[in-house]
């Protein structure tokens, strides 16, 4: 997994690429969780092709530590495989997703 | 392996039970998926599945030292097998998790016995030999 970070504006766009499973979530955990010490973020996700159960922990506990810190967090660029996976699990209800990254920074 | 137009195919994969061993079967799941020229929502789920079992062995069985995870293409059927060699464990008598709860009071646990459940057809847990042996039947195709 890799990921790249810039700033626009007040929030931080993450671009994940490559898988996010039981072996690249400790990471990009610690990288989301440390990124939002500095405000927003948006996770692009239009680089990561599979997300398993592993994976969505993740990204619901960055969804909670935003919350906890009072700033957003939303994803954008799902691809069709992982839409699918959001949905299954319910987080398409739960995390706030955007289907491109001017659409996530245009929404918060 | 047999090429994609054999009816049956199989693949086998034997790793020890560590969470680092796990990049390794996705990429040998990803290629089965493609020899056999699944569709791409068949090859997620049985590269989910195989996943959430292979990571719960990774992850929980204490005193494991071996997995094997087996892949048998039958027709328009694939077979999944995962074995190991720790303590008994149903994977399938974990609880499952709440979907309707929002960011807040949503659970972080119980998310791959749902994959498990949702993505299979069917799903079986025997304890043979010492062994567990979790077999889940998904589409190919």
């Amino acid at each position: 997994m890799q990921i790249t970070e810039h700033k626009e504006g007040a929030l931080t766009v993450a671009a994940l690429d490559g898988r996010l499973d039981t072996a690249t979530a400790p990471a990009t955990e610690e990288k989301l969780v440390a990124l939002l010490e500095g405000g927003g973020v948006v996770a692009d996700m239009s680089g990561v092709r599979y997300v398993s159960s592993a994976g969505l922990r993740v990204l619901l506990k960055a969804a909670k530590q935003a919350r906890t810190k009072g700033v957003p967090f939303s994803v954008c660029g799902l691809q069709p495989a992982v839409q699918e996976v959001f949905e299954i699990s319910g987080f398409d209800k739960i995390i706030p997703s955007h289907p491109t990254r001017a659409a996530a920074l245009a929404g918060g | 392996m047999q090429g994609p137009e054999s009816d049956i195919a199989a693949m086998r994969h034997e790793m020890p039970p560590a969470v680092e061993a796990v990049p390794a079967l996705l990429d040998q799941l990803e290629a089965f998926a493609e020899a056999n020229a699944l569709s791409p929502r068949n090859a997620q789920h049985l590269v989910l599945v195989a996943e959430e079992l292979a990571a719960n062995v990774a992850m929980h069985a204490t005193g494991a030292t071996r997995l094997l995870v087996e892949v048998r293409r039958e027709g328009p059927a694939l077979n999944l097998l995962v074995e190991d060699d720790g303590p008994a464990f149903d994977p399938l008598s974990a609880a499952a998790p709440d979907l309707a709860s929002g960011v807040e009071e949503r659970d972080l646990g119980g998310l791959g016995v749902h994959f498990l459940r949702t993505l299979a057809r069917s799903v079986s847990y025997e304890r043979r030999g010492g062994l567990n042996r979790v077999t889940a039947l998904l589409d190919a195709g």
